[in-house]
């Protein structure tokens, strides 16, 4: 469903990603690790289609990243939240749902508020949010709408434990139904719950293959 | 399959225009629901005043005196390329916006949501394409017309034909200064490419103004803007500059995102930072938006193991890592001040605030040293040496670049058949108006923004003294030249008027400076 081959990207004279190929299937969930500034982030902002590859090419259930098709399937959950002052969290909701062709979104949209403990703040600007409810605003954001391919970026940081559950259980949804899921991560557990492990380092894939390896586990404790 | 096994999702949304219409209508709702129409009815009213009393301010400034038979056949002759020539500046300055990314500055939610969502880009784009558009249109008109009132006032000409046609052209100038940032922007020409059209559209308009002809399309729209001179309308081709914003609008789909995201928080800290009067932090994210950092290597490494004074060593090894954009940023802000201070001299009193200006604008450049103490008080406060004393000392490099700015500026002024005039004046004048406009910067620096909602401007001498004491510092090191000029026109040398005029100017910049070093 996502595919990256020999994927390439430079800012001026650093190489943030060099020659990265890689697959992630239907219905599969891979954690993408990395210490910091090794190219997590450029990865999925590529296959999200906000930064066009140097070289290489990345496509989205066949499509090229960043394509109209592409972004149809694409669900990307940014590091940092990225909301309108000017609308409450339900106008949010609707808008996102009704861009991507969903008129019955309402259900949809206050199932994700329950779950993520946001019910009572539908009707709230997400200006007074604080950072974790910036966050869950965020990831409803994310799921309201269908997809084929989840790219979340550091998903779990700001959650508290209810919420950190309420988000497991939206990626396992999401992968039993079908989506493929790449989960940028620090974080042990999320990647033991994981069905496969991509490890980029200093901007080159250094291991891709299941995440409960021993490999992994000398990787994050690196 | 999607996420809630709907296959029909994944196809691209209906109705996407009408969706987009409602978003943008609803923030409409919930921005106009929050606006405070007591203090925006203020703000506007307070602006009308400002505007009123500086336009007769400055048309006084300007003055009634119809120019020469000789000063007219000059501007006949020259005037349509010297428009065109600020013309191709403005488009050069939209297509190196464009080529860096620019002139949308999107919303982070609107990249992350809008753009990502199977939308046309262009369907997204042409609404703040167009609202961008607008503004340059309507700020375009708004200048065409006072500039075109204050040509009234001297040259021939019925007094509604200026200030009609100089809006035309105004609002042709605005179109074609966004137009070709989006056209840049859309098209993805890059900073290379968009450096070059941008330097040969301003070349093309030098060679019309050096030859006295009119082949560029900014010519003959500095043409129909002095229509008014003899009631005739001049040829519209320069209305060909009015292809920028159509190809601009007809290619914004493809503008880059992440140039758009990247624009987009910079652009939300400019606004904020511009009203906090944060002169600093304006510097810094322009240079972000522009792309502009310190070169990797030095012009010249300074040699080791000299025992210059360390802060002014410091100075002279940030000033060597400047780069080219900077460089020429300061050449060209010489060029200006030296053409406005020209322009006074030769009748237009009120020339004297743009070239104030503009050596400001560079003297905020040149204390980069000063500058980055101010940005790190952590390392700056730790240093064995009064924060005053180490404020002054970092006065002098600045001051020798601001020289070489002023003398860039004198020989601007000599070119147009002024040269000993020019040169005596600017002999006397370069000093005190260099110092002026380095201590301007430093005590902008120095004393950090000013939060206008929390306090009273005139509640605070303090404050007073930050809001305005780099504007009048600046000015008051240009007035020399006015005092020269009064010198002369009352049959006396130059150096009557210029020299008591310096010698007040550096009284006040020794005062400046000593205030400086007590509080600093």
């Amino acid at each position: 469903m996502l595919e990256a081959d020999d994927l390439t990207a430079a800012y001026d004279d650093h190489l943030a990603l060099q020659g990265v190929t890689c697959r992630v299937a239907e219905g599969r969930t891979v954690a993408l690790v990395g210490p910091n500034g090794a190219g997590k982030s450029t990865f999925l902002r590529l296959a999200a289609g906000l930064l066009e590859p140097s070289g290489g090419r990345v496509s989205v259930g066949g499509h090229p990243a960043g394509s109209l098709e592409a972004r149809a399937l694409m669900s990307y959950l940014p590091d940092t939240p990225a909301l309108y002052d000017d609308l409450s969290l339900n106008e949010h909701l609707e808008y996102v749902a009704r861009l991507h062709g969903v008129d019955r979104w309402a259900e949809r949209a206050a199932e994700l508020l329950d779950r993520l403990g946001l019910d009572s703040r539908g009707d709230d600007p997400p200006g007074g949010f604080s950072r974790g409810m910036r966050q869950k605003a965020s990831i409803s954001l994310a799921f309201v709408r269908p997809f084929g391919v989840l790219l979340a970026d550091e998903p779990f940081d700001g959650l508290d434990p209810p919420s950190r559950q309420a988000l497991d259980g939206l990626v396992a949804e999401a992968a039993a139904g079908g989506a493929a899921v790449v989960l940028a991560t620090h974080r042990l557990e999320v990647v033991g719950q994981a069905d496969g492990c991509l490890a980029i380092d200093d901007g080159r894939l250094v291991y891709d293959g299941p995440a409960d390896s021993a490999e992994v586990a000398r990787l994050l404790s690196s | 399959m999607s996420s809630d096994g709907s296959a029909r999702a994944l196809q691209p949304a209906q109705g996407a225009a009408r969706t987009l219409q409602d978003l943008r209508r609803a923030r409409r709702r919930r921005a106009y629901g929050e606006i405070d129409w007591m203090d925006a009815l203020y703000k506007v009213y307070v602006t009308a005043i400002f505007s009123a009393v500086g336009g007769s301010m400055l048309s006084g400034w300007v003055g009634g005196r119809p120019v020469s038979p000789g000063e007219l056949a000059s501007a006949v002759e020259r005037g349509p390329a010297l428009v065109g020539l600020v013309v191709a500046v403005l488009v050069a300055g939209g297509l190196r916006s464009g080529g860096r990314g620019g002139p949308l500055a999107l919303q982070p939610a609107d990249v992350a949501h809008v753009l990502l969502a199977p939308v046309p880009r262009a369907l997204v784009l042409r609404a703040p394409a167009l609202r961008q558009l607008r503004f340059s249109a309507f700020l375009g008109t708004v200048v065409g017309m006072a500039a075109g009132n204050l040509a009234a006032q001297r040259l021939p000409g019925s007094y509604p034909g200026w200030v009609a046609w100089g809006g035309v052209a105004g609002l042709v100038a605005g179109l074609a200064w966004t137009g070709s940032a989006l056209v840049a922007s859309g098209f993805r020409l890059g900073r290379r490419w968009a450096g070059a059209s941008a330097a040969a559209a301003v070349g093309w308009s030098a060679l019309d103004l050096a030859g006295g002809t009119a082949t560029s399309p900014a010519t003959f729209l500095g043409r129909l803007g002095m229509s008014a001179l003899d009631g005739m309308p001049r040829s519209p081709v320069g209305l060909v500059l009015l292809a920028l914003p159509a190809a601009g609008l007809a290619g914004v789909g493809g503008t880059s995102l992440e140039a758009a995201r990247r624009q987009a928080g910079l652009a939300a800290q400019l606004r904020f930072a511009l009203t906090m009067q944060d002169v600093r932090t304006v510097i810094l994210l322009r240079r972000q938006l522009a792309a502009e950092g310190p070169r990797h290597q030095p012009w010249v490494r300074l040699p080791a193991g000299r025992r210059a004074r360390p802060v002014w060593r410091r100075d002279w090894q940030g000033v060597l890592r400047w780069p080219a954009a900077r460089v020429l940023r300061l050449v060209l802000l010489g060029v200006a001040a030296g053409l406005a201070a020209a322009g006074a001299w030769r009748g237009t009193p009120a020339l004297v605030l743009a070239s104030a200006a503009a050596l400001l604008v560079a003297a905020l450049d040149s204390v980069e040293g000063l500058a980055q103490e101010a940005d790190h008080p952590a390392r700056s406060e730790t240093l064995p040496l009064p924060p005053g004393r180490l404020l002054i000392r970092h006065l002098p490099a600045p001051s020798v670049v601001m020289l070489a700015v002023a003398a860039v500026a004198v020989a601007v002024a000599m070119a147009p058949g002024g040269a000993s005039t020019a040169l005596t004046v600017g002999a006397l004048v370069a000093v005190p108006a260099v110092l002026a406009a380095v201590c301007g910067a430093a005590l902008s620096i120095d004393t950090g923004p000013v939060n206008p909602l929390e306090v009273e401007l005139f509640g605070s001498a303090k404050l007073f003294i930050r809001s305005f004491g780099p504007t009048v510092l600046a000015v008051a090191g240009v007035l020399p030249v006015l005092a020269a000029k009064a010198a002369v026109d009352a049959g006396g040398a130059a150096a009557a008027g210029a020299v008591p005029a310096a010698a007040a100017v550096l009284m006040l910049v020794a005062a400046v400076a000593a205030w400086l070093a007590r509080e600093g």
